[in-house]
């Protein structure tokens, strides 16, 4: 046998730029094929620091019943072999092996089939890497020769392992780096916040293999469409687990886990790993990153080198990002509203020269109207009309007076009367109302309730404008329901930025308003009536606003409108006061 | 009995037409006059139990009308009549005994001039 040749194969394999795998099974087979072992294997350290069986010669028999199998360093043959980091071997003389701790199904048959064995450690000076096992069944023994070679292979091998671990473990900061940067490209581009934050839950996820991975924000200051940015999806049983997880790494402000979440109800569910990582800033915590992983992964997370090491370096990494973010988000709001105000003035300006230029046009409408009218009726009463002509001249009079009534409404819309302040019982204004209103018979069919709160403070107001308010609101609702529904009107008292107002609701059964036009109706001369005018709101908004207050709207279409009248309210003033 | 009179001050011509063809049906005797200045001469050389007084009128507007006409005679009755109740919110027009938004529907006017002549 020569080995020389036989260990300059294997340095030319070792020193090839083969992939590390293939080196390792090349040289197993050379080893197996000169050397005349069956079995030759290698075990390899795993990141916990068990044995397992990695690698193995063509003609392998063991390795299919070895490879399930993983043992600590110290236990069985194997393990001891690795511990004393020097080489067993064993004859057929020798009781039988045993290779790891336990009894391996299987093994038993097939062990007594082969004569010698040899154990030995794959270690460089400092470190232990694996654990090279070989086995024949032709050979009586080992000799010196052979167990010389078989050590300077197994320093070899060491040798490649060595490379491989570093190999991993570079690769490993290299996905770091790469998941860092571009973390970092997404962080300082220009997307939009919640596809920055959506992103971040995607890569971190990727990196890690994650089932979902899920962003939280924590933050009251801001206004944010929706706080949490998931990639994956977080199954229905699992939600009240994740948050209950974020809450504690919330309070704790340091990162949490559980090993026993699971998806389903059922044992049969495998139990699954949930991580929560506060996102700390410079002087509060932001919110909190978790990601849920199989189990497998969990090895990883647990010890403090692996995953989770990077979770938190990624928490860490966003979190600085996540604040410029957040204050863009800040400055952008700012924008908007500060757009949103502008707009609002333009749009009063708007109103007001459209306004001016109405009432300009009104006044040299309305007395040439006064004349047509005027003289119609004239001739009305004086010339001897037939039946035809008297409809006629009936018709212009009717549309004179409308044409009037248009243009008076226009100029009060227009022309803002001072306010008469008095202090008013909102509860007997609105009985007032409703008895007029209600008296009329086209009202009978009306039915209407009454929810008054019994101690509703005065509002001050200016009581002929806001009688005017609930009367137009009133009649919109009875226009609505046709003649046949149910009004109900309610006084309640609440408070808007800590100061007292009363509320007044008026809600009809009149099928509501159709979402299309809802944006306009209190727009001036907007209306789906036939004899509309389209002032009613238009008025109603611009009065209740001089008071203070405001007007909402809560429409159930198909069903009805709920319109609230909020005025400010004397505090505690009671009807005696 | 005597025929009461009205003096009729608009600057528009028709109306000055209709409100005195209206009024004259009523059984009053109508002067006319087509602005301030006009009014105020002919209330100098002639009694008149009301005065009519258009607002918006050129030159001297119906508020300064009514101002001068109270500063000489504080007795005398002024219906203010404008095609819009935006000036009854002018502090100036509240010297009036009546303020009446014009409409073809000259019942209010009618009625308004009544109840200030009280008959
Ligand atoms: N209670 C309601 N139910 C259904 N639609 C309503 C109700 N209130 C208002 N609207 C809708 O809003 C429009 C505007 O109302 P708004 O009171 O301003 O004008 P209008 O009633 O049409 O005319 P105006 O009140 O000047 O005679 C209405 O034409 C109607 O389409
Ligand atoms: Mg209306
Ligand atoms: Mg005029």
């Amino acid at each position: 046998m020569n080995f020389a040749n036989t260990l300059g194969k294997v340095i030319d394999i070792s020193h090839s730029n083969l992939e590390i795998a293939s080196r390792i099974n090349a040289i197993l087979n050379i080893v197996s094929g000169d050397l005349l072992f069956e079995e030759v294997l290698v075990y390899t350290l795993d990141k916990d620091r068990r044995l397992s069986c990695r690698f193995m010669n063509r003609s392998s028999r063991l390795f299919d019943l070895l490879n399930d199998y993983r043992s600590h360093v110290g236990e069985g043959v194997v393990g001891t072999v690795a511990q004393k980091r020097s080489p067993l071997f064993f004859t057929s003389r020798d009781v039988p092996p045993r290779l790891g701790c336990l009894f391996y199904a299987g093994l038993d048959d097939v062990l007594p089939r082969y004569r010698v064995f040899a154990f030995l450690p794959l270690a460089d000076d400092s470190f232990l890497y694996g654990v090279l096992l070989a086995g024949s069944s032709s050979k009586e023994a080992i000799s010196s020769d052979e167990k010389v070679v078989l050590s300077i292979l197994s320093r070899e091998l060491g040798g490649i392992l060595r490379t491989y671990d570093l190999l991993l473990s570079s690769k490993k900061q290299i996905t770091e780096l790469a998941t860092l940067s571009e973390l970092g490209r997404i962080l300082t581009s220009t997307m939009e916040p919640h596809a920055i934050l959506e992103n971040i839950a995607l890569i971190t996820a990727k990196t890690l293999n994650a089932w979902f991975a899920t962003i939280k924000l924590d933050l009251a200051f801001i206004r944010f469409d929706g706080q949490r940015f998931t990639s994956g999806t977080i199954a229905s049983p699992m939600e009240g687990q994740v948050l209950d997880l974020e809450n504690e790494a919330l309070r704790l402000g340091q990162p949490v886990f559980r090993t026993d979440a699971r998806i389903g109800e059922g044992s049969s569910a495998p139990p699954l790993f949930l991580f929560a990582v506060p996102i700390v800033a410079k002087d509060r915590i932001l919110g909190t990153i978790t990601l849920c992983l199989k189990q497998e992964e969990q090895r990883d997370i647990a010890d403090d080198q692996g995953d989770r090491y990077l979770v938190n370096m990624i928490a860490n990494y966003i979190s600085s990002g996540l604040e410029n973010v957040l204050l863009t988000i800040k400055l952008r709001d700012a924008l908007r509203e500060l757009g949103d105000a502008q707009r609002r003035l333009i749009e009063n300006e708007k109103m007001r020269s459209l306004g001016e230029m109405m009432a300009n046009i009104a006044h040299e409408i309305k007395n040439p109207l006064v004349v047509i009218g005027g003289f119609t009726k004239r001739l009305a009463k004086t010339a001897r009309l037939d039946e035809n002509e008297g409809r006629y001249v009936d018709i212009i009079t009717k549309e004179v007076a409308r044409l009037e009534s248009i243009l008076n409404e226009i100029l009060n819309y227009v022309k803002e009367a001072p306010l008469l302040f008095e202090l008013c019982d909102i509860n007997n204004l609105l009985d007032e109302i409703l008895y007029l209103l209600a008296s009329d018979k086209t009202w009978a069919h009306i039915k209407i309730t009454k929810e008054y709160d019994a101690h509703l403070p005065f509002a001050l107001c200016d009581v002929q404008q806001i009688k005017q308010v609930f009367i137009n609101i009133l009649m919109n609702s009875f226009e609505a329901m046709r003649g046949k529904g149910t009004i109900t009107v309610g006084t309640e008292q609440t408070t808007s930025e800590e100061k007292p107002f009363l509320a007044v609701s008026i809600k009809d059964s009149g099928g509501g308003i159709s979402p299309a036009v809802m944006d306009n109706i209190f727009n001036p001369f907007f209306t789906t009536k036939e004899k509309g005018i389209g002032l009613g709101l238009a008025i109603s908004n611009k009065i209740v606003t001089h008071h203070g207050g405001d007007i909402e709207v809560k429409n159930k279409p198909g069903e009805g409108a709920l319109f609230v009248v909020y005025l400010p309210s004397q505090s505690r003033t009671t009807k005696e006061g | 009995m005597e025929q009461i009179r009205i003096l009729l001050v608009d600057d528009e011509e028709h109306i000055r037409l209709l409100f005195k063809e209206e009024l004259e049906e009523e059984g009053y005797s109508i002067g006319l006059a087509s602005n301030g200045f006009e009014a105020l001469e002919m209330l100098k050389v002639g009694e008149f139990d009301l005065v009519v007084l258009d607002i918006k009128m050129p030159g001297m507007d119906g508020i300064q009308t009514l101002n001068e006409i109270k500063k000489v005679n504080k007795e005398q009755r002024v219906i203010l009549c404008s095609a819009y109740g935006e000036f009854k919110q002018d502090f100036s027009s509240w010297v009036s005994d009546a303020y009446v938004v014009k409409s073809a529907d000259m019942r209010e006017l009618k009625d308004t001039i009544k109840n200030v002549l009280g008959v």
